[in-house]
């Protein structure tokens, strides 16, 4: 049995401790909003927050996570209370298929986590390890810098919403 | 200019499946008098297919296409709202299911692809919905015993004597009421929303993890399925240890299928590993002895062959002699895969007859009609779900994945969920055709080019499209039947040179008086598909890159030769115009510099300036100034959304994109070795909309065949060196 902290829920599984966590979260907790792209820490699109830290979920065993603390995309936000990246990426109409772009956007939040004012040259190393196919990184970058810039302005910081957006947990 | 033009748009019909010829007299959706698979609301106004109204005024729209990054869902939408004078935000878009009345109209079935939804649909749903509106305000008239010539609308209300009445309100009476045909569309100056830019239907749900994917489906019960493949294309199985992959925990089923083995467990990961413990032997097949040298040698042979004359006009030979300048070059491009991000799945659930099928295609009707002949339902106990696409590109037009799951789910009874691995994608895709083309041309004093001689050699994807599509297509004809019917479109498609796919876009674009367009089919057995700009994607690589050279014979710009050579293209004429101006105000930075390309297809016109750097033999784009010409733009900012995608989706192919075959296996596995263009390498770009009063034409793939022209020519002011091959490698 593993237990770990998932959008501020402790969970458990008995799921096979080597079952990558993202398979954990979408098929044994039901969060769907991870995605799978390419199951070898190549495209980003499983990027969850393991303690703060953005992480290729994909090829992250779940026995790898006890005790830590999970944030997946809902976790983040939700569509009544977006986290200001959500918004900016709303408003910009940043997505075009969208698939990448819960694996953009966390990768995004833990950036500007670390540094709420990034140059264009720390963005584009920061996100170089998502991929998006559908080739939206003009407004995937515009997106950000907005988000940083009007941090700066408001200097309110950018503390995201944990407050779980959790269906019923299986244990 | 002689010969059979025959375009992918029209196939089908061309093909003679619709409307006679090939096959006789199948409807390709079945029964007409199916009922529409709208689920009504409670006392609901349900006109047609398209629009459902609710008593509390929702408004709901069945959108035909479907919906795989392009904004079909706004863009259509916005039709609809334009006028039914609703606010486009406040629409409820779902995914239409298979019904004749949500058939492409280009394509005779079901379909999404071929840039073609806003330019086949901008007519027809906006007089739905203007029906519609007109019949709304015929029963706020009769509800409120007023005139109707007194009643107008605003936003989702009828407006009488100043006081709002939301549309629902009529719903009943409306219901009773006979839509008229033709109600009078708005004029492009009352236009709200059409040509207005405003935020994505779908932004928010793809902005916070709630858009739903086919791979996001999950059914009581359901287990999950991997496939094991032969590595090398079209063999079958011979035989399989299935031991260690049985012992597997969680393993309930390991069933044999056309396609290979399939393993069934309880979740994904136990399916995944079990898949790769599986032991097949396949059969050998002449693919298996196949490399990329030996596809290019073969190439090679065939392009300097006298043969495949497709086009000819004026007089080619005296044109040459009479030349100032007369250059001759040869263009590779290699296979390539699609790979949209989300990888092939499904979700299908078989119970009393009735079966459910959950995936995000461009093909829900073939879809419908795959499971239907793999399952023996019939087609009106087969519901199709669709979902948001993870990309399509072309690639979710081919539903291997359908037949697989299906036979899956009829072989153990499950609810199944298929997911195919990044690696399945890779090396069992179908593929955008490598190609070898030959351009010799010459050019005269003035700078007109007065010969164009174009050669093309490859294999071509109308057969296999026939082959693929016609089981869905047609599910209730034997299979006896569909095999002579490819068999015969294999021997009029096969040994045919005119596959508009092949060529397209390889000499249509310039005035040039005198031309010959030659194909050699020179097949290996590489399955086939659409990709993104299909023929374009390689052809506007030749052609344009030979425009350039040509321009530096005739000694003149790359602007002003084309603009030489576009006389009687109007539209391309004044892209290549307006661009060009924006070129001229392009102050490249030291160590940068300027490519220039043109291309028309999917009736749109594109130009663009590439600004380049080649350092330490590493090529990067920095920026790229694109002008496009594509009638209407319903929504600006998804246009330039498609351009930005597009552009970025052929730099991916101009500067990294190559499958290779040893012993007729892919080598190519994921995104290390097929790398994808990361946000790092990726340029800025402007986008320039030509304001225009046309109808709307193609979007979604018209931004990608100028890119590589573009950067190789940039590369060639940089370096000197002209790069004939792609991906771009200097020398
Ligand atoms: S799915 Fe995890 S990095 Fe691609
Ligand atoms: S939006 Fe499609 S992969 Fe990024």
């Amino acid at each position: 049995m593993i237990e770990f902290t998932l959008n501020g829920q402790i969970v458990r599984t008995d799921d096979d401790p080597n079952t990558p966590l993202l398979w954990v979260v979408r098929d044994t907790f039901k969060l769907k909003g991870s995605k799978f792209g390419c199951g070898a820490g190549l495209c980003g699109a499983c990027t969850m927050h393991v303690d703060g830290q953005a992480v290729r979920t994909c090829v992250l065993p779940v026995f790898r996570v006890e005790g830590k603390q999970i944030t997946t995309i809902e976790g983040l936000g939700s569509p009544d209370s977006m986290h200001p990246l959500q918004a900016a990426w709303t408003e910009q109409s940043v997505p075009q298929c969208g698939y990448c772009q819960s694996g953009q956007i966390m990768s995004a939040a833990a950036l500007l986590e670390d540094n709420p004012s990034p140059t264009e040259q720390e963005v584009d190393q920061a996100m170089a390890g998502n991929i998006c196919r559908c080739g939206c990184y003009v407004r995937i970058k515009r997106a950000i810098l907005s988000v940083a810039e009007n941090a700066a302005v408001e200097d309110n910081g950018l503390a995201y919403n944990a407050a779980a957006v959790m269906p019923e947990v299986q244990s | 200019m002689s010969g059979v033009n025959v375009s992918r748009r029209n196939f089908l019909k061309a093909s003679g499946v619709v409307g006679g010829g090939l096959v006789l007299g199948f409807s390709l959706t079945g029964c007409s008098s199916r009922p529409v698979p709208v689920e009504p609301v409670a006392g609901a106004f349900v006109p047609n297919a398209f629009i459902q109204i609710t008593p509390d005024n929702r408004v709901r729209f069945y959108c035909p296409r479907d919906e795989m990054g392009q904004g079909v869902t706004t863009g259509l939408g916005t039709l609809i709202a334009e006028e039914l004078d609703i606010d486009p935000q406040s629409l409820d878009v779902v995914f239409a299911g298979v019904h004749a009345d949500y058939n492409n109209p280009d394509f005779g079935t079901q379909g999404t692809g071929g840039s073609s939804s806003l330019r086949v649909h901008y007519r027809q749903l906006r007089q739905v919905a203007a029906n519609v509106r007109d019949i709304i305000l015929e029963a706020a008239a009769r509800d409120l015993g007023a005139a109707k010539g007194d009643l107008k609308t605003d936003s989702g209300s009828v407006i009488a004597d100043g006081e709002r009445h939301p549309y629902g309100k009529f719903a009943a009476t409306a219901q009773t009421l006979t839509a008229p045909e033709s109600a009078p569309l708005k004029s492009r100056g009352d236009f709200k929303y059409i040509g207005k830019d405003f935020v994505r239907l779908d932004a928010l749900e793809k902005s916070t993890g709630t858009a739903v994917y086919g791979i996001d489906i999950d059914v009581p019960g359901m287990h999950h399925a991997a496939v094991r493949r032969s590595p090398v294309a079209g063999a079958k199985l011979v035989s399989v240890d299935k031991s260690a992959a049985a012992g597997i925990q969680g393993v309930t089923d390991i069933v044999e299928i056309s396609s290979g083995v399939a393993v069934v467990a309880e979740k994904y990961w136990q399916a995944k590993q079990a898949v790769a413990a599986l032991n097949p032997t396949w059969e050998i097949v002449e693919l298996g002895s196949v490399n990329t040298d030996k596809i290019r040698e073969d190439y090679l042979r065939a392009i300097d062959a006298e043969e495949g004359i497709v086009e000819t006009e004026g007089e080619i030979a005296p044109a040459f002699s009479n030349a100032a300048k007369v250059l001759e070059n040869e263009y590779w491009a290699p296979y390539l895969a699609h790979a949209p991000l989300e990888p092939m799945n499904a979700v299908l659930r078989i119970e009393n007859g009735q079966a459910d099928l959950w995936t995000g295609t461009q093909g829900p009707a073939a879809a419908e009609g795959l499971v239907s002949r793999f399952s023996g339902i019939a087609p009106e106990n087969i519901r199709v779900h669709s979902t948001y696409l993870g990309g399509g590109f072309g690639r979710r037009g081919v539903l291997t994945h359908v037949i697989e799951i299906t036979e899956i789910a009829v072989a153990t009874g499950k609810p199944i969920k298929l997911l195919w691995s990044r690696e399945d994608d890779i090396k069992h895709g179908v593929y955008r055709p490598a190609s070898l083309m030959k351009i010799k041309a010459g050019v005269d004093e003035a700078g007109q080019v007065t010969a164009w001689q174009a050669k093309r050699v490859g294999g071509n994807i109308m057969p296999q499209t026939l082959k693929n599509m016609l089981p869905g297509l047609l599910p209730g004809v034997p299979a006896s039947i569909i095999n002579a019917a490819v068999g015969l479109s294999n021997r009029a498609f096969g040994s045919w040179t005119i596959d508009e796919s092949s060529i397209e876009g390889l000499f249509e674009d310039y005035d040039f008086p005198n031309r010959e367009v030659s194909h050699v089919t020179v097949e290996h057995q590489v399955p086939l598909c659409f990709w993104r700009s299909v023929g374009h994607s390689y052809t506007s690589f030749a052609k344009e890159t030979m425009m350039d050279e040509l321009a530096e014979q005739a000694g003149l710009g790359s602007v002003e030769f084309r603009l030489r050579n576009t006389k009687n293209k109007p539209r391309l004429n004044n892209v290549i115009k307006v661009a060009g101006e924006h070129m001229k105000q392009m102050r490249p930075a030291e160590g940068r510099y300027l490519g220039f390309a043109a291309h028309n297809c999917f009736q749109t016109d594109v130009a663009q300036v590439a600004e380049v750097s080649v350092e330490r033999g590493q090529i990067r784009v920095h920026k790229v100034t694109c002008v496009v010409d594509c009638g209407v733009a319903v929504n600006p900012d998804i246009v330039k959304a498609q351009m930005e995608g597009a552009i970025m989706y052929g730099l991916t192919a101009a500067l990294h994109g190559n499958l290779s075959h040893r012993d007729g296996t892919i080598q190519e596995s994921n995104f290390h070795d097929y790398p994808i263009l990361r946000m790092n390498e990726s340029p800025d770009v402007e986008v320039v909309i030509i304001d225009s009063e046309e109808e709307p034409t193609g979007v979604g793939e018209p931004g990608l065949p100028p890119i590589a022209p573009a950067v190789a020519n940039a590369v060639y002011a940089a370096t000197g060196q002209r790069l004939r091959s792609l991906p771009l490698t200097l020398a």
